[in-house]
């Protein structure tokens, strides 16, 4: 220790038995052996951590090649069983045998061609290495002249020249076997070693020629084999034995430079691309060795594209454990999602789809956000996007009439001589202009922006129309709903209509005081006409069959359909709509849902009134042809905001149909007055609740149309940091896993319970809106504001599941869903299809059932003939021309078709709607006509109407008169009326849908079925007098007896018809498409009534004919007859059509056709009878197989 | 008390040195002690014995006859080395294998973590930031420390207790080593286990609740006694920033004048030197500790306000 010169001086000995140095004397020799033993086990642990520690996918490798060996065996033996059965089969002989009878046919030549060939083969090699070597010289000589100058090439000319006529000794292989020295010159070597491969090739092309029956036959085997046998062949399954016996150990690994992704997840989860089917059971229980459950899908997403982390979530890097890979620890951002929310994954690329194939509980997720109103609070990217470009639109028409104002101002400057300075100012290069330049210049602008304007309240007139919200109007409550029953509701809508979609604010008692007040107070003062009573049992038969429950919902007892809500959920339930509603508000609604009582005029920000009209010496009428008000001359919202469709019912309809509605009670209705509702502090209160609560969300309420949102924007909420999401006082305890509501101890060895993750916060949000406010001390103002939405167990998974996908995406748009073309049409139409639920009525998609699908009275074959069409194929099928005008109208009654006039059932409820149109100014300023003043009662009492119905003028009207006063209810077009399936009791509703929406829905229909948009009708041939003569005969025979069940406009016959009129096919219906359609309709639509097999194919001549007619001059007729049957529907006309049926009603003998005149009668009776009879049996098995 | 989060913060990867630190400080202070003591037992033993104590030498150094007057470096120091390597060694190897590094997600610019730490060796400076302004806390103190730690030699007029374990021959520098590294360790300690969110104070064992609501006001001294606008408060400050000075330069004094043997080094010292260790000692030891106290237990902001910068 001391190591100082002046330590020698220490030298001094102490006798008695000194203490030894304590550094130089003490050995380490044990804590060195200890260490360095320590030092080597460290290493050694190292060692095992670096090679198995960290690489535990390792284990899983052996133990899936253990597994997956022994059960490839297994299958081996089970598949080598049926492969040997199979083999014993006639049919697969036949085909062994024809493929060894080719092969033995191909055998000699195919010999003799290969002996050929390896004789060229030695010769080629005999020649080729000299060949080649001095063409090689000779090349490099070449670039050399090219890259020297002119004065010394001719040197180099000679020596090519000379090296090209140099002789060389070649020894050559002759046919047999000697051989022989050959002395060639290049050009010689050059010549034979062209002529040789020449000769090989054209050998070789000959094999491939001779063998083709033999590899066709070989194909169709393996293909019969492929077909018969499930799964993998024994040969396919030994090679995957031998794939696995050869396996590698190492990370397997999927990178995807685009989205800058690695993903490892393979090194265990090495079964998912195996072309086996493998399942938990077959591995032993090991559920990591499973194959991906969706093989298609997998097809699609690629996961050599995709790879595995960008649809399922978590850490694809990771190796080093389950967590760790599966992102289930704190620092991943990205954790894998669980099973239940898997399809979160698909919405990162597929955000702006409304519908994804395949992913139902992501739909059901976007669907439940949708219509339980939960856009009324939140943004959403897409979602309610109408009221986001209106608002921007009518910003954006601000400014310009800002902008406006200043132009018109210098406008008058300059006109009055007031100065020029304005105009120059806002005229770039102004300073340079002359007066009357500027004035052409600012005036041009003027009118500029007026253009603007107008194109932009054109705009807004179609986004007007799509504009919907999700509760109803609360303007027109007054005319509605019963006073005193609207405080019950907002305690406690839940109990009155279980499974509504308003949701419940847990508001106290004085609050619902103050928003039942405000809300009744602030309703307009109106009144609707006061309307007969109607036929209950009429209207509950016209519910159940018009299609209302594809929406609506309502007691099984109440339509005589057993126990049990029946009916869709998109709309409310209408079991007890008695206790609440007033009739006659409830005629004219299902009398006509989208017309409102008054006006609202977004410019002037304030409803029109019937005195706004008046002042301008106006009728108080607005209709789609007159939308813009009077005041300001700019377009009015003049729809109800409602995606209710309008049914065309008679006005007697309507009022059955309320009628019976309106009985719909559970018990007489007994509320608690109400008195408060007319006081005005407490409604002062009640705006300032309203607002809080954000209800104009989801209803429009006077006043507070231009509310905003007050939710928060969810549009990215599943990528929000979790330290955003306000777990408030439960944070703590939800960090630590317990339940903070119970305090115990969550079940996190699952993680399935977790609730300080973004699943746990949504899920516990949706249960329990008002979760995070627990333990919170706030006065109710300042409480969490979402309310209750009762949802149901998988409603809850669904949203989460969509929400947990709402993520801001980090890949590249190239690896996204951004279809364009078709694709893109589809996309977009999904959300018109969705937001009208069109899904109710018809299937829209192969393999989806439409709500009415499932009610019980379209289960038995005739129910099904009642169910609406399918449209899976809707594209491919009709005019894209045809189809906007039918969605426009679907009763089509604008299209003068002949029909129409044969039709007196039509007419017959088309008039009074036509009346109504012709008095429908005086009538609608009725329908709106204010109250006697002061009169405040719940229900309007009769005496209430201040004008009287107009007197009926004409016979029509007089048979109607029973029902008085009809025409008040307005205008109905094309009232009961189906445009094309008038036979169905279900009725295409008229949804009032704007040019944009209309085109979105047809484009939708012709990308679905990938039909090229412009359509350009195919032109047809022009039928021959003689075309016509056998057309006409195929038409009427009994074999295809088509009159039978398409609509011919004859009333009787109409009633029992069950498919469209023949008029109506050349615009609607494409040829293509009709001819494929008669040929087979079963292929197309699956159990439909229209019979398949009525043509046989002719294969000699490719084309169809038809069967079971045995007319001669049929047989004479040498083209298709399919084509020519569809030629003739297109260009058939009414007369013709007319004596069809005259033809028809008297029996096939009566063909008009002359040569048809001259067949056997009895024989022709006898066949059709037979025809018939068949024909019958087959309409019913057919219909029963529906 | 919330034991689970202490035992959270305790096990971070990250805290693992702090940890450790509050055992081995504790334990090489003892090992130190105990060999010092030991030697000064001996230079008793050695200046007792008027036989040994022939030579100025004896008296100073820790010897034993029979002790080695030499020793080679090799093997006698290298082999102690060596085995300090191969300990070191296994502790690492131990360490990287059970302990991965303490990664978290990529950083999001949008949001700041709380309580946002910095890496346990910087803690300390973090934590002085409450105490002093941050171009003070930051730039001036830290410049003042590592110059302090490099003037320590230049101003030692001590010529004993080098090469050796001893206290009573290096009473001072030792005790003022201590007491600043002492300081250091507890500000780290602070940082980690006393810091939460919002850089909130929590006791060991309380929960760092994100949502905790403080009712806490600091005020600068001269607020507190009346004086509230300027320039008094900076002049104010002055005076009690001198006075400070002078009363902590007066009881280093005394406490080095406590002793024979320091008052006899202080007599080897210059006055230069004297007043270099005065300052250091007064800005880094003293006014540290005290500025921690006066805002922990009075609440008190700032000394000296001044326009320009706040003690």
């Amino acid at each position: 220790m001391a190591e100082n010169e002046v330590s020698e001086q220490l030298e001094k000995k102490v006798a008695d038995a000194p203490p030894p140095d304590p550094i130089a004397e003490r050995s380490f020799s044990l804590p060195l052996v200890i260490s360095a033993l320590l030092l080597v086990v460290v290493m050694v642990w190292s060692m095992y951590d670096e090679v198995i520690g960290q690489r535990p996918w390792k284990a899983y490798q052996k133990d899936f090649v253990a597994k997956y060996t022994s059960y490839l065996e297994k299958v081996q033996a089970k598949q080598g069983k049926s492969e040997r059965e199979l083999k014993a089969s006639a049919e697969y002989q036949e085909l062994e045998q024809k493929y060894q009878d080719e092969e033995a046919k191909a055998k000699p030549r195919v010999a003799e061609i290969n002996a050929r060939i390896q004789k060229i083969d030695v010769q080629l090699a005999d020649i080729t290495p000299q060949f080649q070597d001095t063409r090689a010289w000779i090349a490099a000589k070449t670039f050399n002249l090219e890259n020297t100058p002119e004065a010394s090439r001719p040197s180099l000319r000679n020596a090519i020249a000379n090296k090209k006529q140099e002789q060389n000794n070649v020894k050559i292989h002759r046919d047999a076997g000697q051989t022989e020295t050959k002395s060639m010159n290049f050009t010689e070597l050059e010549r034979m070693y062209n002529s040789l491969r020449d000769e090989k090739a054209l050998l070789s092309s000959e094999v491939v020629e001779i063998t083709k029956p033999q590899t066709e036959a070989k194909k169709k085997l393996d293909a019969y084999t492929q077909d018969n046998l499930t799964g993998l062949t024994t040969q396919q399954i030994g090679q995957l034995i031998d794939k696995t016996s050869k396996f590698e150990f190492k990370i397997k690994q999927i990178h995807v430079a685009e989205g800058n992704l690695v993903d490892r997840c393979e090194s265990c989860h090495l079964g998912i691309r195996e072309p086996l089917t493998i399942t938990k059971a077959n591995m032993k229980g090991e559920a990591a060795f499973v194959s991906h459950p969706d093989k298609e899908l997998m097809t699609i997403h690629d996961p050599e594209r995709f790879g595995c982390s960008t649809c399922h979530g978590g850490n694809g890097r990771a190796t080093v454990s389950v967590e760790k890979g599966h992102g289930r620890y704190e620092h991943w951002l990205w954790p894998m999602y669980y099973k239940e929310n898997v399809q979160a994954g698909c919405n990162q690329c597929h955000n702006r789809d409304r519908v994804t194939q395949g992913a139902t509980v992501l739909n059901e997720g976007k669907n439940l956000f949708n219509i339980r109103g939960c856009t009324g609070c939140h943004r959403y990217e897409g979602y309610d996007r109408e009221t986001d470009t209106l608002s921007s639109s009518r910003q954006q028409v601000k400014q310009l009439e800002m902008e406006k104002k200043e132009y018109q101002l210098a406008v008058e400057d300059l006109k009055q001589d007031r100065g020029e300075d304005r105009a120059r100012r806002l005229v770039p290069n102004g300073a340079n202009l002359e007066i009357n330049q500027l004035l052409a210049y600012v005036s041009q602008t003027v009118s500029t922006i007026d253009a603007r304007i107008d194109e932009l309240d054109r705009q807004a007139k179609y986004l007007m129309q799509d504009q919907k919200k999700v509760g109803p109007n609360l303007k027109e409550i007054k005319a509605k709903l019963r006073k005193e029953w609207i405080p019950g509701w907002l305690k406690d809508p839940q109990a009155f209509r279980p499974g509504t979609k308003m949701p419940s604010f847990r508001l106290e008692d004085d609050e619902i005081e103050a928003i039942s007040a405000f809300i009744w107070q602030d309703a307009l003062d109106v009144r609707v006409q006061t309307q007969a009573q109607g036929d209950a049992e009429h209207g509950k038969q016209l519910f159940k069959t018009l299609g209302c429950l594809a929406c609506h919902s309502i007691k099984g007892e109440a339509i005589g359909m057993g126990e049990g809500v029946i009916g869709g959920h998109f709309a409310a339930n209408l079991s007890r709509l008695g206790e609440k509603a007033n009739y006659d508000y409830i005629v004219r609604w299902v009398y006509n849902p989208r017309r409102r009582l008054v006006p609202y005029s977004p410019s002037l920000k304030r409803d029109i009134t019937a005195e706004d009209y008046k002042k301008k010496g106006l009728p108080f009428n607005f209709d789609e042809e007159h939308s813009k008000s009077p005041v300001d001359g700019r377009e009015m919202q003049i729809h109800n905001m409602t995606v209710m469709p309008n049914f065309r019912l008679s006005d007697s309809d309507a009022r059955d149909v309320a009628t019976f509605l309106i009985a719909q009670k559970k018990q007489e209705p007994k509320y608690p007055s109400a008195t408060f509702m007319d006081d005005k502090g407490l409604a002062e209160k009640g705006a300032k609740l309203v607002k809080t609560y954000g209800c104009a969300g989801c209803h429009e309420i006077r006043g507070l149309e231009d509310e905003q949102r007050i939710g928060t924007e969810l549009t990215p909420e599943g990528s929000k940091p979790i330290e955003r999401l306000d777990f408030a006082l439960l944070t703590e305890p939800a960090k630590k896993g317990e339940d903070p509501v119970t305090g115990e101890e969550m079940d996190s060895a699952n993680g399935r319970e977790n609730w300080y993750d973004h699943k746990g916060f949504f899920e516990n949000k949706l249960k329990n809106p008002g979760i995070y406010d627990k333990g919170k001390e706030k006065p109710p103002e300042e409480r969490l504001k979402m309310p209750n939405i009762y949802l149901e167990a998988q409603d809850i998974t669904a949203l989460t599941t969509f929400l947990l996908g709402s993520v801001e995406s980090s890949l590249p748009a190239s690896m996204r869903y951004n279809p364009t073309g078709q694709k893109k049409n589809v996309q977009d139409g999904w959300w018109v299809i969705q937001k009208y639920n069109c899904m109710g009525c018809h299937n829209v998609l192969v393999g989806q059932d439409s709500t009415l699908m499932s009610v019980a009275m379209y289960q038995d074959a005739d129910g099904k003939e009642q169910l609406p069409p399918r449209l899976t194929s809707e594209g491919a099928r009709v005019d894209p021309t045809w189809l906007m005008r039918f969605l426009k109208d679907p009763s089509l009654s604008s299209t003068n078709s002949p029909a129409d006039n044969k039709d007196p059932s039509v007419i017959k409820a088309a008039l009074p709607g036509v009346i109504a149109h012709l008095t429908g100014q005086a009538s609608t300023a009725a329908m709106a006509a204010k109250p006697a003043a002061g009169t405040k009662s719940a229900t309007p009492a009769p005496s209430m109407m201040a004008a009287k119905p107009p007197t009926p003028t004409s016979p029509m009207m007089a048979t109607a008169a029973a029902l008085d006063p009809s025409s008040l209810l307005g205008t109905q077009m094309g009232a009961n009326r189906n445009g094309v399936r008038s036979y169905l009791k279900t009725r295409m509703p008229t949804f009032n849908f704007s040019p944009n929406e209309l085109q979105a829905l047809v484009n939708f229909f012709m990308g679905a079925s990938a039909q090229q948009m412009p359509y350009i009708p195919e032109r047809l041939d022009p039928l021959t007098n003689d075309e016509q003569v056998i057309a006409r005969s195929i038409f009427t025979s009994q074999a295809a007896p088509c009159l039978k069940c398409h609509m011919t406009g004859d009333p009787a016959h109409d009633a029992k018809a069950t498919a469209p009129n023949f008029l109506l096919a050349r615009e609607r219906l494409k040829p293509a498409w009709t001819q494929r359609w008669v040929v087979g309709p079963e292929l197309i639509s699956p159990g439909t009534s229209m019979p398949s097999g009525l043509f046989e194919r002719d294969k000699e001549h490719e084309r169809w004919i038809i069967k079971g007619v045995n007319s001669p001059n049929i047989q004479v007729y040498d083209k298709d007859h399919a084509n020519l049957l569809v030629r003739y529907m297109f260009q058939i006309t009414p007369d013709e059509q007319k004596r069809l049926m005259a033809s028809g009603s008297s029996g096939a003998a009566a063909t008009p056709a002359p040569a048809a005149g001259g067949a056997k009668p009895g024989g022709a009776t006898k066949t059709s009878a037979a025809n018939s009879s068949r024909k019958g049996g087959r309409l019913s098995a057919m219909s029963g197989g529906r | 008390m919330d034991w689970h989060q202490l035992w959270t913060i305790a096990t971070l990867p990250d805290n693992i040195p702090i940890v450790a630190m509050l055992f081995l400080i504790p334990f090489f202070s003892w090992l130190g002690f105990r060999q010092a003591i030991a030697n000064d037992r001996l230079i008793a033993q050695l200046e007792a014995d008027p036989k040994l104590a022939k030579t100025h030498h004896r008296k100073t150094w820790p010897w034993q006859p029979n002790w080695t007057k030499e020793l080679h470096v090799w093997p006698y120091l290298l082999r102690i080395e060596f085995l300090a390597t191969l300990i070191v060694t296994i502790i690492l190897y131990v360490w990287s294998i059970t302990l991965n590094a303490p990664l978290e997600e990529p950083s999001n610019p949008n949001l700041t973590m709380n309580p946002s730490k910095a890496p346990w060796y910087f803690l300390g400076l973090q934590e002085m930031l409450v105490y002093f302004d941050p171009w003070i806390a930051g730039v001036v103190m830290p410049t003042l420390i590592l110059i302090g730690l490099m003037v320590f030699p230049y101003v030692d007029a001590n010529p004993l207790g080098s090469g050796y374990y001893t206290w009573k021959q290096r009473k001072i520098a030792i005790g003022a080593f201590l007491v600043g590294f002492a300081t250091w360790v507890l500000l780290i300690i602070i940082g980690t286990f006393m810091r939460g969110p919002g850089w909130v104070w929590f006791w060991p064992g309380q929960t760092w609740d994100h949502n905790t609501v403080l009712y806490e006001v600091n005020r600068d001294l001269p607020d507190l006694v009346g004086i509230t606008s300027q320039p008094w408060k900076g002049i104010f400050g002055a005076v009690v920033v001198g006075l400070f000075f002078a009363l902590a330069g007066f009881v280093t004094h005394k406490l080095i004048m406590r002793k024979e043997f320091d008052k006899k080094i202080l007599e080897r010292t210059t006055l230069l030197q004297y007043l270099i260790f005065q300052f250091f000692a007064i800005t880094v030891l003293w006014a540290l500790p005290i500025k921690l106290l006066a805002r922990q237990l009075f609440r008190i902001k700032y000394v000296m306000v001044t326009p320009w910068f706040n003690i």
